[in-house]
């Protein structure tokens, strides 16, 4: 690891790390995350130490951070990956290498590492569908456009939720517009496809909608079929809310 | 462009298992630029009615930090529009039957859109 000046804490907890000398290492990060805190780096070196140290949870919260402070670190990245490789959440390693291997498209070992886990996924599992958890990516909303749960994923800017929300239903509006004088029957959900994400929005019947966004990089049938899946949640979910 | 390579590019489109119709429209104003209807639709009513679709669907993406638009797939149960932009607020629209080649479909027309431009 190669730091600027004044981050020279980086290179000296990295060494440390090798040398594995990890308490020293963890004083030395920590202190210097003290110093800079919104620095992704150094909450990234904090992540591996944990990691090292086999505090999943820490390694976990620190790799967070570091996306907080910098949704494209490729080291946050690529250790929840494994952190999720490791405890056999194949779904969201598949995700965060996804979201690394749009930030490095060449990069061989991520795309290595994507095939491995596409391979040790056994067939025709499943991803969890969670609106309470932010990493999934999963919005839920009502019929005025209203935010009622999700996130469009844990690193949004603020608002973010709200503003998707609002123009999701605008957008589902629109299509069944569309579908009903084009009669072309009911709408199931409309795949938008951009550089980097691909997003669905689906209508939950008249109850509002949900919307799902992943990298580019994710199969776009997959990415559908999880939206059908999120309909049958969302209709669950507001029936019991 | 000229009308006898839209010709040939709608035609290729059309040409594809359940796909009913293709057109180029230009999305600003919602107006038909070349059309290869193959049944009872209208081409401007496709026209127009994607029209706001994408626009709508490319506001959300931008609204959600992506400037560019690369496809809109809208799913229905009684059949799918597919959309492409081109250059200068055109997009290739097709219309299809719920058994038509998506896949086939998808690729082709991200294959045609620099002939768009």
């Amino acid at each position: 690891m190669r730091s600027d000046a004044g981050h020279a804490f980086l290179d000296l907890g990295e060494r440390l790390r090798l040398r594995g000398q990890l308490e020293a290492a963890l004083s030395v990060t920590e202190a210097g995350a003290g110093r800079y805190p919104t620095l992704a780096a150094a909450h990234d070196l904090i992540g591996r130490i944990r990691a090292d140290q086999g505090d999943d949870d820490g390694a976990r919260a620190a790799w967070i951070t570091a996306l907080e402070c910098d949704r494209r670190s490729l080291g946050a990245l690529k250790g929840l990956a494994f952190l999720a490789f490791r405890r056999q959440d194949y779904g969201e390693a598949e995700r965060r290498l996804e979201a690394a291997a749009l930030e490095a498209p060449h990069d061989v070992t991520i795309l290595a590492a994507l095939d491995r886990v596409r391979l040790s996924r056994p067939a025709f599992t499943e991803d969890v569908i969670t609106f309470e958890d932010p990493a999934a990516a999963l919005l839920l909303f009502d019929a005025r456009g209203l935010h009622l749960a999700g996130s469009t994923g844990e690193s949004d800017r603020p608002a973010e939720s709200d503003i998707a929300s609002a123009a999701a239903i605008g957008v589902i509006r629109e299509a069944e517009r569309a579908a009903r004088l084009l009669d072309l029957g009911s709408v199931r959900h409309l795949l938008i496809e951009g550089t980097t994400h691909r997003i669905v929005v689906a209508p939950v019947a008249a109850a509002g909608g949900v919307m799902i966004r992943r990298p580019i990089t994710a199969p776009a049938g997959r990415v559908i079929a999880l939206a059908e899946r999120a309909v049958d949640t969302a209709r669950t979910w507001i029936e019991a809310g | 462009m000229s009308p006898e390579r839209w010709e040939r590019l709608l035609r290729e489109v059309v040409q594809i298992g359940g796909v009913r119709g293709a057109a180029v429209v230009n999305a600003d104003d919602g107006l038909v630029v070349h059309e290869a209807m193959m049944d009872e639709l209208s081409a401007g009513d496709v026209a127009a009615l994607a029209s706001a679709v994408v626009l709508r669907s490319a506001a959300m993406l931008r609204a959600l930090g992506e400037p560019v638009t690369r496809m809109v797939t809208l799913t229905a149960t009684a059949g799918t529009v597919v959309a492409v932009p081109g250059q200068h607020d055109l997009w290739l629209v097709a219309v299809t039957a719920p058994a038509a080649e998506l896949g086939r479909l998808r690729l082709l027309l991200g294959d045609l859109v620099p002939e768009l431009a």
